[in-house]
């Protein structure tokens, strides 16, 4: 019934399947999606990743955008297949909108943390085939409790609360060692942070990330290509400008000779 | 009974009326565009009659809550199904409109033997540039209409006419700054409800009178001020409720609720006075 607001159910009812469980053939590449991190800082969330595509050892694509707006106030980073998680991104934000417009009311953070869910557990026989696994971070701002929080999953669609960071994709066991690192024993906690110098961890951390991980993609500044750093505060998503991230990879990012 | 045309015609004939006893209290909706996007206000009594319906579509109804909601309903089903399986630009105004809303409401009306929607609704669609803004209005029998630059509900087409001549006398709107667009559009939303109170009052010998009356008022619409103090008395009484859909607004969902303290700011001072304080 449409009268529940649920979009996905309205979806199914017209027959789309969200997923699909082919199993992979042996020797296929299938195109992954790397580096992404989540962390608290001062005024809210920051979520970051690199822009690196790739198929086995090929890489596909150097603009890949893996954090992307779900609403004003929320976020998905993604690692994994893009194919599934675009599709993710698109039902999520479809189903979000139609809910707040057929039920005059936003959905709430629990309600669009299930929604995630959801769609991951409807996943799983394709994640499981190898065709689709996407291991999402979700972060956004809870107006009502006024907190920012950061949710990661594993491919099955369990949920989990972190409390100041998260990590995942290929290149995050590199990373998630200098968070812990950082975060203990840095000269203040991560979430004592203002906004500029958590863009300026973000940038090394993913440097870092990049110069470990063959998947994930580095700073190109011939191209001007920078990683995609998003911030999450009450008034609402605000995408850094490469303007600025070039400036502050330039200053506090680059070894002096 | 009905199977003979004659009977039927008289049957339709018969819900004109009856649909048309039901909107003779109606609060009238008028929806202009303005500099920096779409507004659109009425006033209502407790339900809304203001919607958002997709990220470049607004909705405006007058009529029974219930058919206003189904209907509502529909175009929400049908506009995000088709952003989901197409693009959020191949949702348009006017195709909800053609294969949406219209073969329903007229198809309701016709079968007698059902009841029709009591329902009037305007569309006003966002376009990427002013000049592709686009308003679309139904009427209870399936009718609709397409205009440029504003669009107006109302009880009677009489009705409508003169909120259309009150915003027309105002050329100037289509680049007025909000605050003056809302009072352009409380002008013509006075003018809508007092034709249409003066059209009850004269309900007596309603055709000729009626085009009597039509002659006689184009002379003299009333002016700015009693429009304005007709607002304020119907304002104190009810609520004020007004939209913007604003092309540069963030994000792609370009819907945006005024709240009574942002519209208490914008309202004109004669309507400011009693209306929010």
């Amino acid at each position: 019934m449409g009268m529940q607001g649920d979009f996905f159910q309205l979806l199914k009812e017209q027959g789309y399947q969200f997923g699909n469980p082919a199993a992979a053939s042996a020797g296929l590449e299938i195109p992954n999606a790397t580096t992404i991190l989540a962390l608290k800082y001062r005024d809210g969330v920051l979520v970051a990743g690199d822009r690196r595509a790739t198929a086995g050892n090929m890489v596909m694509y150097d603009r890949t955008d893996k954090v992307l707006e779900i609403d004003r106030h929320s976020v998905l980073a993604i690692a994994g297949v893009p194919a599934t998680a675009y599709e993710m991104v698109r039902v999520l934000e479809h189903s979000f909108k139609y809910y707040r417009r057929t039920q005059l009311q936003e959905l709430s953070f629990e309600g669009k943390l299930r929604a995630v869910s959801k769609l991951l557990k409807e996943n799983v026989a394709a994640a499981l085939a190898g065709t689709g696994a996407v291991v999402p971070v979700f972060a956004g701002y809870d107006q009502e409790q006024g907190a920012a929080k950061i949710y990661f999953y594993d491919i099955l669609g369990a949920e989990f609360e972190a409390v100041e960071y998260a990590v995942s994709g290929s290149g995050s066991p590199t990373i998630r060692g200098i968070l812990h690192y950082v975060n203990t024993w840095g000269p203040q906690p991560l979430a004592a942070l203002p906004e500029e110098q958590a863009t300026v961890q973000a940038l090394r951390l993913l440097a870092s990330a990049a110069e470990f991980d063959s998947a994930t993609g580095g700073v190109n500044r011939e191209l001007n290509l920078y990683p995609v750093v998003k911030l999450i505060t009450a008034a609402g998503v605000q995408t850094i400008p490469n303007a600025n991230l070039k400036a502050l990879y330039e200053r506090d990012v680059v070894r002096a000779l | 009974m009905y199977e003979e045309p004659y009977r039927w015609i008289e049957a339709v004939g018969n819900r004109r009326h009856y649909l048309d006893e039901q909107f003779a209290m109606g609060a009238p909706v008028v929806a202009l565009a303005y500099a920096d996007g779409i507004v659109m206000l009425t006033v209502s009594r407790g339900t809304p009659k203001l919607y958002e319906i997709y990220d470049r579509i607004a909705l405006g109804g007058m009529g029974h809550p219930a058919d206003l909601e189904k209907l509502r309903f529909s175009l929400l089903e049908m506009a995000h199904v088709e952003g989901f399986n197409r693009s959020p630009s191949d949702v348009t105004g006017a195709r909800l409109m053609k294969y949406g809303l219209a073969p329903t409401i007229k198809q309701a009306f016709e079968e007698i033997y059902k009841a029709p929607f009591i329902a009037k609704i305007l569309l006003a669609e966002l376009g990427l540039k002013p000049e592709r803004d686009l308003f679309l209005t139904i009427n209870y029998d399936g009718n609709f209409e397409e205009r440029r630059g504003w669009a107006a509900l109302g009880a009677t087409p009489a009705v409508q006419r003169e909120m259309g001549r009150s915003i027309e006398g105002r050329p100037e709107f289509a680049r007025a700054s909000l605050a003056e667009a809302v009072e352009i559009g409380l002008c013509a939303w006075g003018a809508g409800s007092l034709a249409q109170a003066s059209a009850e009052e004269a309900e007596g010998e309603p055709s000729p009178a009626a085009r009597d009356g039509e002659q006689a008022k184009a002379e003299a619409l009333p002016d700015k001020a009693a429009l304005l103090a007709h607002v304020r008395k119907t304002v104190a009484e009810k609520s004020l409720e007004c939209i913007v859909l604003e092309r540069n607004g963030p994000g792609s969902s370009k819907y945006r609720a005024l709240r009574p303290e942002e519209l208490g700011r914008l309202l004109p001072p004669a309507v400011r006075a009693s209306g929010s304080d």
